[in-house]
């Protein structure tokens, strides 16, 4: 069953002689509790696309639709509200607020919703155990490594119980062993917690922890693979390390 | 709200030094707005139960409008209204003393410094005032020189039943005897001495002449009593107020003058606060964007962002103002104690502790919560308007700030454009807006000059700095951000402006007031009565003062001043500016036009010295520019002045003034007509210069016997008095310039503020310049550079501006009557503001480079 839907998304930005295309009538669908990986080189697109999924930025042209809504209808307020309950964000740089501590940033969207501090926190502090950070509760970003900062940002994205999970180059900041465990936990977060999970990544060795890797390049679509093979195993980053190589070609 | 709330004290507490700092800029603000306007009321308090003591509870007191004397036959006119029980004659001034009148020792301060001198007729008063004698007996009416005191004044003074009581008189002093000793009474004006009334006219030189008539009706009903009033004021006129006495006193207006220059004052300190406020929110969700992105990509509304901005300005703003009041019923409360002396000594009027009215306190939490809160808006409104999508990639757009600078650099170059044209105006009110209007349009103006002018000083910098090329760098730092550095110098200039505007204000004031000194009270010997600020309270002399000196050998040239209060009748005369009130209260200063203008010397600005002779053609006045300008009176007019026989008219034949009278409503006419309108013929002021080839020593120890006589009077030489003014005059004014210096520190603030922000966000960058070989000492220098560029800048700004204000501000008040004389360049104020600009430029940049040369090679390089 499909959860989001985006039909021709076309996103130029500028206008006349220097406008540039970043997105052309890109279609895509993700259903619940899926896995998908969007790669692709420097300026194809990919940011572009998630940015438009979660309602941050309007297209030029097409719609995206979850739960059968249309986002680029939608008024500031209810799209705020919608990002708020059904959507999750994860970033590069974790953008956890430094003055709150973990277990806060983690309870942020049920606050913002109007949840009573209590009950936010008691579920933050509940997520921060699920996602490996039990007795952290207190720390603040700056007490926190970046693997652990990206953490809370994961039980942030994920405590108000949204459908979509949206994750901008999670990895992108951490090294090779954090990267590793992160991907490892959007992982779980799809196949045990059933959240659709939509990564853009460059990094062929984290696309291969998804079900589904989508390619762009210049502002399109050009290819779409289902991994089938193990999880996580170097043979399933081989063969997307070969296939982005044919691309660049 | 719980979030908002959340969000806003853990940010203030995340970012302690900030909070306090912004803090602080509002305290400042509350802190002198409620300071001051405590400390005024007070005063002008204080000077009103002195004046109110004098009056006992009866059921009416009638008085002169102006608080003049009027016949004692007026006392029969009362006595026939029906339903008047008994009523009398009083005569009853304060009386102030010179200093150590009693005590005769420098080194102790007075106890005693103004006397109520009350004159009753002896039968009259003890039926009717309730006040109980505690010792001895009540007057008599063949008493001649005896006084009954109050145990105040005989505690103060030290005197015993049978002991004699020395007077200030218009014959020199008196003395009389104490024969009985009053209880003592709760509230001010102890001092009490009551004498008979023949002997109070003598002793005051106001022969058949009384100030009060107190009534006791025979009826108890309120509506009753208020028919008799009615009736009263009918029989009396329009020329006699039943009640206590107006509070029409010349000191009064002096008061309120300076109340509302504190005002305008605080004011100022209060809009360089809400800049401070502006600039720091500003900075502040610059500073977060992505935080704020952030928030907005999780789900949260504009209203939250909004709110928790708002929110933290609110906090800031509840909790400066809580302190700025506490600060500042602490400034009135140990400016009360430490002035109460001095008003005591030289003003004669008894301070009371600090009193605070509602009103000003709501307006003062009104002001400083509502300045916080609204500079805070606009920030925290745009910080509403940052994308979800910032939170992934904080992006300037300089396009659209382009577009933004070069609309509001219009804007501002119409303001200042239309601050010009009011500077054409002359109006008052106009000039005060043009003001504002033109300190707007700088700080709109001042982003698009950032550029060029840090290009300019960067380049001195440069060639300070010349080996390590840190100038350069300092300069481009600076370009890059315009928008902040602009606002940073927007404050510096803000802060410099009010200093300079405020200094040239002072010079060419002080320089007016003191070639008006010069030219009136340039005489060899002046004769000043205790207190010049309030003329009423003072003891004059009779005749025989001046004709003893006159007969003095080797005294040349003399004349004298005398005064009268009056109330004057502007609106038939057809002024504008009177709408509320058709009448004002008014200071006469009688002259001799014979002799006036060989010894002394008004200053004109309208008509000539022709006017003196028009003066002696009777019933013609000279009002000075604060009575013309506030009431609108013009050479040519007919002021009809009231006087016990009826309004008569007096024809205004010129427009100007002395030293002594300039910041008072007064109006210069004849000795002839002051005797004949309003029955004063007593000296207040009498000049003398020596008769040439006279022996100045001689001359001068006869002068001064004269005048030990005569103690209620000070001899002073000419010259003296005015090297003493002057010296006065340099003490306020270097007072002053230490107050606004004071009103620039928020600007250090905001310097602080911009560097310690550019410091942080260049983290990497300080980094990179010290992993490839940069020192410490170079990166202090660079930020060092920096700093001193944004304050060249703001101060350079400042300096324009405070010159153009200060034109503004003497051209102001000059037009409000004041003689502020012509334009004087600030000198002072502009060396002033350029080592306090620069100086706190070089100051700010302390705790910035500190922490800039702090920062590991390898912590800054890691730092996003």
């Amino acid at each position: 069953m499909s959860l989001i839907r985006a039909t021709k998304l076309t996103k130029l930005y500028g206008t006349g002689e220097a406008a540039v295309t970043a997105l052309d009538r890109v279609s895509l669908t993700v259903n619940a509790g899926e896995f998908v990986a969007i790669m692709g080189p420097s300026g194809c697109g990919k940011s572009t696309l998630l940015h438009l999924l979660g309602g941050l930025d309007r297209p030029t042209e097409g719609s995206v639709e979850i739960d059968g809504k249309d986002l680029t209808k939608l008024p500031d307020t209810q799209l705020a509200e919608l990002r708020r309950r059904r959507i999750g964000f994860i970033f590069q740089f974790y953008n956890l607020i430094p003055v709150l501590d973990a277990q806060e940033n983690a309870s942020l969207p049920l606050l913002l919703d109007g949840v009573r501090a209590p009950a936010a926190n008691g579920k933050g502090a509940e997520w921060l155990r699920k996602v490996g950070l039990a007795n952290r509760e207190r720390h603040t970003p700056s007490q926190l490594s970046g693997g652990q900062q990206q953490r809370v940002a994961i039980a942030r994205s994920l405590i108000a119980d949204p459908a979509l999970i949206l994750a901008d180059e999670p990895t992108g900041n951490l090294d090779t062993r954090s990267a590793d465990e992160i991907a490892a936990l959007l992982k779980k977060v799809s196949s045990e917690w059933g959240r659709a999970v939509v990564m853009v990544t460059h990094d062929p060795r984290i696309a291969a922890y998804a079900d589904r890797i989508v390619f762009l390049k210049d502002g399109t679509v050009v290819d779409e693979t289902r991994l089938t093979g193990k999880v996580g195993t170097d043979g399933g980053a081989d063969s997307v390390r070969a296939r982005i190589d044919a691309l660049s070609k | 709200m719980g979030i908002r709330l959340t969000l806003a004290v853990r940010y203030l507490r995340g970012r302690r030094l900030r909070a306090l700092l912004t803090t602080l800029a509002v305290v400042f603000g509350v802190f002198v707005i409620f300071g001051m306007n405590i400390l005024v009321p007070t005063m002008k308090d204080a000077m009103q139960s002195t004046l109110m003591a004098a009056s006992d509870k009866v059921d009416a007191t009638v008085t002169q409008r102006s608080g003049e004397v009027f016949p004692a036959s007026m006392l029969d006119t009362v006595r026939s209204v029906p339903g008047v029980r008994v009523a009398q004659g009083m005569l009853s001034r304060p009386v102030n003393l010179p200093a150590h009148f009693y005590t005769h020792d420098a080194s102790k301060p007075d106890r005693v410094s103004v006397l109520d001198l009350v004159g009753v007729v002896p039968a009259d008063a003890q039926g009717m005032s309730a006040a109980a004698l505690q010792e001895g007996r009540f007057l008599t009416a063949d008493d001649t020189t005896a006084a009954v005191i109050s145990r105040t004044l005989a505690d103060s003074v030290g005197l015993r039943l049978g002991e004699p009581l020395l007077i200030p008189s218009a014959q020199g002093t008196t003395p009389v005897t104490v024969v009985g000793i009053l209880a003592p009474r709760t509230e001010p004006g102890n001092e009490r001495v009551l004498v008979t009334l023949i002997e109070a006219q003598a002793l005051l030189a106001v022969p058949g002449q009384i100030t009060s008539i107190e009534a006791d009706f025979s009826a108890s009903s309120q509506p009753e009593r208020e028919t008799i009033k009615a009736a009263i004021q009918k029989r009396m006129g329009p020329g006699y107020i039943l009640g206590a006495l107006d509070s029409t006193s010349s000191l009064y207006g002096a008061l309120n003058a300076s109340q509302i220059g504190f005002s305008a004052f605080a004011v100022l300190a209060l809009f360089m606060g809400a800049f401070i406020i502006f600039n720091t929110f500003r900075t502040l969700v610059a500073e977060r964007r992505r935080d704020i992105g952030m928030l907005r990509a999780i789900g949260a509304s504009r209203g939250t962002v909004v709110g928790a901005i708002v929110i933290e300005g609110l906090i800031q703003g509840v909790v400066g103002t809580a302190i700025g009041l506490v600060l500042g019923y602490l400034l009135a409360f140990a400016g009360t104690a430490a002035i109460a002396p001095m008003v005591g000594q030289y003003v004669h009027i008894r301070m009371g502790a600090p009193r605070v009215e509602p009103g000003i306190l709501i307006v003062t939490i009104v002001l400083g919560i509502g300045v916080t809160l609204g500079a805070g808006l606009f920030p925290a409104l745009s910080a509403g308007r940052v994308t979800p999508m910032e939170a992934l990639r904080p992006v300037e757009t300089p396009s659209a700030y382009r577009r933004t600078i070069g609309v509001s650099a219009i804007v501002g170059i119409a303001l200042v454009a239309v601050s010009l044209v009011a500077l054409v105006s002359k109006n008052v009110g106009l000039l005060a807006l043009g003001a504002v209007l033109f300190m707007i349009g700088l700080v709109l103006v001042a982003p698009v000059l950032v550029r060029p002018l840090a290009l300019v000083f960067g380049r001195v910098a440069a060639l300070l700095f010349a080996r390590q090329g840190t100038g350069t760098l300092a300069e481009g730092n600076l370009s890059r951000q315009p928008s902040r550095a602009a606002v940073t110098a927007s404050t510096t200039m803000i802060a410099l402006a009010i200093i300079v505007a405020l200094g040239a204000m002072t010079t060419s004031m002080s320089t007016g007031f003191l070639g008006i000194l010069k030219k009136g009270l340039g005489s060899d010997y002046i004769f000043v009565p205790q207190s010049v600020g309030v003329w009423q309270n003072n003891v004059g002399a009779t005749t025989s003062l001046a004709d003893r000196l006159r007969a003095t050998p080797g005294v040349g040239k003399l004349t004298s001043l005398r005064y009268a209060g009056a109330v004057a009748d502007v609106a038939s005369a057809g002024a504008k500016g009177a709408a509320a009130s058709s009448t004002t209260s008014l200071s006469l200063m009688a002259i001799d036009p014979a002799t006036f203008p060989d010894v002394s010397a008004l200053s004109f600005t309208a008509g000539s010295e022709k006017a003196y002779a028009e003066l002696a053609a009777g019933r013609a006045m000279i009002a000075n520019p604060m009575f013309a300008s506030s009431a609108g009176v013009k050479v040519g007019d007919t002021i009809p002045l009231e006087t016990v026989d009826g309004p008569r008219g007096y024809r205004v034949v010129a427009i100007a003034t002395d030293f002594l009278d300039a910041k008072v409503q007064t109006a210069f006419i004849s000795q002839v007509d002051l005797a004949r309108d309003f029955h004063r013929t007593d000296d207040m002021l009498i000049q003398l210069d020596l008769a040439p080839g006279a022996n100045a020593v001689a001359v001068g120890a006869a002068v001064k016997g004269a005048g030990a006589d005569y103690p209620q009077f000070s001899v002073i030489e000419g010259r003296a008095y005015y090297e003493q003014m002057a010296a006065l005059f340099r003490a306020v004014f270097s007072g002053l310039y230490v107050l606004l210096a004071f009103l620039a520190l928020p600007a250090l603030i905001t310097i602080l503020n911009t560097l310690v922000i550019s410091v942080i966000e260049r983290t990497r960058e300080i980094g990179m310049l010290r992993a490839v070989g940069t020192t410490r000492v170079q990166v202090n220098r660079m930020i060092l550079a920096e700093a001193l560029i944004l304050s060249a800048i703001g101060t350079a700004f400042g300096i324009a501006a405070g010159i153009y204000l200060g034109y503004l501000l003497v051209s102001a008040i000059s037009s409000a009557g004041f003689p502020s004389g012509i334009f004087t360049f600030p000198w002072q104020g502009t060396i002033a503001a350029i080592i306090v600009g620069l100086g706190f430029g070089a100051v700010a940049s302390i705790v910035p480079s500190r922490k800039a040369g702090e920062l590991t090679i390898v912590e800054a390089l890691r730092y996003e």
